[in-house]
């Protein structure tokens, strides 16, 4: 499955993912933690472990600092 | 995914507890979660009364963590007239990064009704965070320096706007990497005054997550850490469902190496081992409480004085802060 994973503020990444790959799955390869963002489609955020069914993601940082 | 308590969409998995939650569900969690905190560490003490109210200065920087304390205790508290609140805020001499999260702590404590009140280095010691990274005198990072600065300023004002208790916005990251740190340093009397300062429970009951409690300490107003088992996320979630006036832009001077390795290493346990920072703090809490059973108290080497120019405790002649201002007005 081919998805756009769009970081909020800096790049976006084309990724190939397994067709069972969940919405944590796409951070690794774009070298992010799930415990530092949050994935939104169409503004929703995502759980982690929940199956990718979109093929356009938005990635917001969460942490930069207390 | 639907919520586990509601069936609402979700929008967190907390792998270490397995719960999906709600935007709803996830406030809930987090402020039953630090409320749990603060009744286990006793922090309402019993000498707090209507006519003798407790007053309780918070460490308000504008980020994420001391919006979200701020909030919550509000949320908590203001109707309870044992406990007065106040928020104190720094303004260190950074460009472009602290006017915008000071302009949030206003708009905070506004929205709020809280008293706050800000200072800066500036007008305290004459110095500027922007120019103190360029002179750098001892060749450390802007942290180090920083973090003299600030501890000296939230000491000295919480002593003078007469508080009983000093809060501020530590999560349980911020707090597992430097139980991380303290124990892969090897310093014990560290871990010690961790304990003494910030962690101890101040009452003991059934409920403590030690039975063993804090010294009263007559050098410095007692530390407490309410957020301490939220995870960052979890915190910068809340304030952004609650639509919080916080600042997330990192500090541009923000370098701390080792922090930054420990917190790579932490992440990384936690998602192969989801708990991990849990059962860190855990285990680093009752390890804490026997260190300080052995080096803290009475027990401790430091002998707290007064520094010889500005009066603040110090176990030397001159406190760090006073040496490194020092060493600022020779560069």
């Amino acid at each position: 499955m081919h998805v756009t994973v769009e970081i909020a503020g800096e790049d976006t990444h084309e990724l190939e993912v397994d067709a069972d790959a969940t919405y944590g799955d796409l951070l690794a390869p774009v070298d992010l933690s799930p415990h530092e963002v949050s994935v939104l489609v169409d503004g929703e955020h995502m759980p982690t472990d929940q199956p990718v069914e979109h093929d356009h993601v938005r990635v917001v940082r969460l942490i930069k600092g207390g | 995914m639907e919520c586990d308590k509601c069936g609402e969409n979700a929008v967190l998995h907390a792998a270490y507890s397995g719960l999906h939650l709600c935007e709803s569900h996830l406030c809930r969690a987090v402020t039953k979660r630090v409320r749990r905190r603060i009744r286990e560490d006793g922090l309402v003490s019993d000498d707090a009364t209507v006519e003798d109210p407790e007053t309780w200065v918070i460490g308000l920087s504008g980020g994420k963590d001391s919006v979200v304390l701020t909030q919550i205790l509000h949320d908590t508290f203001a109707e309870d007239p044992r406990i007065e609140l106040v928020a104190l805020s720094i303004h260190e001499g950074i460009e472009g990064y602290r006017d915008a999260s000071l302009e949030a702590c206003e708009e905070l404590t506004d929205d709020l009704g809280i008293e706050h009140v800000t200072v800066s280095y500036a007008e305290e010691f004459g110095v500027q965070m922007d120019d103190v990274v360029e002179d750098d005198p001892e060749g450390m990072a802007a942290c180090a320096y920083c973090g003299v600065f600030r501890r000296d300023l939230l000491s000295k004002y919480a002593e003078e706007l007469d508080a009983d208790k000093l809060l501020t916005g530590h999560n349980l990251d911020d707090e597992a990497e430097t139980a991380l740190m303290n124990f892969l340093e090897g310093d014990i009397s560290q871990i010690a005054k961790h304990f003494e300062a910030s962690l101890g429970p101040f009452d003991s009951s059934a409920d403590a997550p030690t039975e063993q409690t804090r010294e009263a300490q007559d050098h410095h107003i007692p530390r407490a850490k309410p957020l301490r088992d939220i995870p960052e996320k979890e915190v910068a979630l809340y304030a952004r469902f609650q639509d919080l006036p916080a600042h997330i832009t990192e500090c541009p001077h923000a370098e701390e190496a080792y922090r930054g390795e420990i917190q790579e290493l932490m992440l990384g346990l936690e998602e192969n081992h989801p708990g991990t920072r849990h059962s860190i703090m855990a285990g680093y809490e009752k390890l804490a409480a026997l260190a300080a059973d052995t080096y803290g108290g009475e027990n401790g080497d430091t002998d707290y004085g007064e520094c010889e120019n500005c009066g603040a405790p110090t176990a030397r002649d001159l406190c760090r802060k006073c040496n490194l201002l020092d060493a600022l007005e020779a560069v």
